[in-house]
């Protein structure tokens, strides 16, 4: 069974009068340890498909399974509990609290699973030495560079061991250069054995994933499997 | 999450809002402080009431006074020999009673000593009178029955009797010495403890001058009219002096026994009062008494009884509708604080919408991010209530000094509680609202939000 299963999802949301369909009958398996890219234009609906595979929201019909549990019709506690447990988050801002260190910031996610103090700095200086910070970790966000802030986000996603971790346009407010290192590092913890779904709109950073699905107007329009698969 | 970790999430974020936060507390501190004060200056009212009350007596004390005699009885009065000596001894067999005085007063006698005169009222009494008017004999003795039997002429005063009639000498103890009651050699057996209020007593055993301090100490006698400003109720007592009732009469009275029924040796007595041995059989003692007394009266409803009751019951009922009233209106100021708590509080999830939506991101549930708002603004609360004791000691500071009333404020430690305890509900109360709008934001605008 694979990691996770969508069923002829669709999306729907009222603006005002008229009914936008921002998912039409997505049907999509990721399997895990995949390394994959959801590529589309603006308002393809690529952003509306990664909050309903992070759990933030749910389908308004089809049927959606994650790791086994069906999630369809899940609620707002539910999913929490599910994102806590089983997801992790990389935004392109970032968004790291600011008046948190480092330590901080990456024990946050286990501050609602209810692991103990100790083992909460344990796990997190470990999350941190593997993106390589252990040197800023009394450090605010403030006075780290994107590329660090980016890290410590990673740490942070990874911190809970999920099932899958979501990146949406990690790279998107770093130079190239930066932008390189934080995929380098995506592919390391690939390798590592990560499920790791990374959104998109460039395609040179789609071209790096082994796996690409492309998505417009709500419906994938290409879903390129790696060839090894 | 925890509740531990959320009061050090909240102490986080007020710490890095100082000035706000500050500012915020301020209504809390002021409310917590005018709350506490009014308890303060209430319970020293309070307590300056009750002293009094029991200086006089307390509720245990009861006196026979005389009443117009009504309806049926109206015309007979001359029947009735009217309070004498016979209704003390008839009352001093009822068992509810403790003690039993009569007294027969010189209203306005001279009392005088090598050129000293100090005008003031003496009593003939038995030496009952000591313990029903919480009188203590600190050196020398109290008037004895042989005293009475001999109608000796010797007298036990107050401190303050001293002090007029020694002036140069206010801690002597005169025991042994003769002064005069209207020109009449009395020996002094006995002087009672000087009687003070209990502050007045702290300050003077922490040293602090008497003479510098106007409230206490030697002070000239109330004038006439002055009202309660600077009237000690102590200043009276102070100036007791009682002598043997028989000496009173033999001396003093012996013309004075005339008209009625009967014109024997029982003379009228200018005052008759008894103490209650169980004050929870206060009714019934009464009553008692009452028949015994209409048996000397011959039936004649002559008399009435002047309780404390009354006095006591209005104290308390005063104290509890100025608490009320005055609690009221403080605790409005408390409530406007906590307004200001929800208002900021608003402000802030505003301020921290992001924030709120990377922790629904990363696993908090609704629930979890409204313990925290609602966490963070208890501890603006709690700790603007700590903050308002320290400044509620501050407020009292300055109002007795603009107005040095005779009753200090008495801080009590369930005042202190109730005052901290409502400041940490106000807190939680002001955080509900704004709590609640923060943990109903959906996570995918809350992300996207700024």
């Amino acid at each position: 069974m694979a990691l996770i299963e969508l069923r002829d999802v669709t999306k729907r949301y009222l603006v005002g009068e008229q009914e936008i369909r921002a998912l039409d009958g997505i049907t999509l398996d990721i399997a895990q340890g995949e390394f994959a890219s959801i590529i589309g234009p603006s308002g393809s609906g690529k952003s509306t498909l990664m909050h309903l595979l992070g759990c933030l929201d749910t389908p308004s019909t089809g049927s959606m399974h994650i790791d086994g549990i069906d999630v369809t019709r899940a609620t707002g506690n539910r999913l929490a509990e599910l994102r806590n447990a089983k997801i992790g988050f990389v935004f392109q801002s970032f968004n790291l609290l600011p008046k948190f260190n480092v330590l901080q910031n990456v024990e946050l996610p286990m501050i609602y699973s209810n692991v103990s103090a100790s083992e909460r700095r344990t796990r997190a200086l470990a999350a941190i030495e593997r993106v390589e910070l252990s040197h800023r970790v009394k450090n605010t966000p403030l006075q780290l560079s994107g590329g660090q802030m980016q890290r410590v986000a990673i740490a942070r996603a990874l911190v809970n061991k999920p099932k899958i971790i979501f990146a949406d346009e990690p790279t998107g407010n770093l130079d190239s250069k930066t932008g390189a290192t934080i995929l380098a590092l995506f592919r390391e913890l690939s390798e590592a054995g990560s499920t790791i779904v990374i959104v998109t709109h460039d395609n040179k950073i789609a071209a790096q994933t082994p796996r690409r699905i492309e998505i417009q107007d709500g419906k994938i329009v290409e879903n390129a499997m790696p060839v090894s698969a | 999450m925890n509740f531990f970790l959320g009061f050090f999430v909240g102490l986080k974020e007020i710490w890095a809002h100082k000035f706000r936060s500050f500012l915020t507390m301020l209504g809390i501190i002021l409310g917590v402080a005018s709350l506490l004060s009014m308890f303060a200056l209430t319970a020293g009212m309070a307590k300056g009431m009750r002293e009094f009350m029991q200086q006089i007596g307390g509720i245990e004390k009861v006196g026979i006074i005389p009443q117009e005699l009504s309806g049926k009885q109206e015309g007979i009065w001359e029947i009735s020999p009217g309070r004498t000596v016979a209704d003390a001894e008839i009352i001093s067999r009822s068992p509810l009673v403790s003690h039993v005085t009569p007294i027969s007063m010189l209203a306005n006698a001279a009392v005088q000593r090598a050129g000293n005169t100090f005008r003031t009222e003496v009593s003939g009494c038995w030496p009952d009178f000591v313990p029903i008017n919480k009188h203590v004999v600190a050196t020398g003795r109290n008037l004895c029955p042989l005293d009475l039997e001999l109608g000796l002429r010797v007298c036990v005063i107050g401190r303050l009797v001293v002090e007029r009639l020694w002036p140069e000498r206010p801690k002597y103890d005169p025991i042994g010495e003769t002064i005069k009651i209207n020109d009449r050699p009395f020996k002094i057996i006995g002087i009672f403890e000087f009687y003070e209020r209990e502050e007045d007593k702290r300050k003077r055993e922490l040293g602090i001058d008497p003479a510098k301090d106007a409230v206490k100490g030697p002070r000239p006698p109330p004038r006439p009219g002055g009202g309660m400003r600077g009237w000690n109720p102590f200043d009276r007592k102070n100036s007791t002096i009682i002598m043997p009732i028989s000496t009173m009469f033999w001396e003093f009275k012996s013309a004075s026994v005339v008209g009625g029924v009967d014109s024997g040796p029982q003379f009228k007595l200018d005052g008759l009062s008894f103490q209650i041995a169980d004050t929870a059989r206060f009714d019934e003692t009464l009553e008692q008494v009452r028949n015994a007394v209409l048996t000397t009266h011959r039936g004649i409803e002559d008399f009435n009884f002047d309780t404390r009751q009354e006095w006591f019951d209005n104290i308390e009922k005063n104290v509890r509708s100025t608490r009320v009233s005055f609690g009221f209106i403080s605790a409005i100021s408390l409530l406007v604080g906590g307004i200001g708590i929800t208002n900021i509080m608003l402000a802030s999830i505003t301020e921290r919408i992001r924030e709120i939506g990377v922790r629904r991101a990363v696993g908090a549930k609704g629930r979890d991010i409204f313990i925290q708002i609602v966490v963070e603004s208890a501890v603006i609360g709690f700790i603007g209530g700590l903050f308002g004791l320290v400044a509620s000691k501050g407020f009292l500071k300055i109002i007795t000094y603009f107005s040095p009333a005779e009753n200090a404020p008495v801080i009590e430690l369930n005042s202190v509680l109730v005052s901290f305890c409502f400041a940490v509900v106000i807190g939680v109360l002001s955080g509900l609202y704004p709590a609640f709008r923060a943990s109903r934001l959906d996570p995918i605008e809350a992300l996207r939000y700024g």
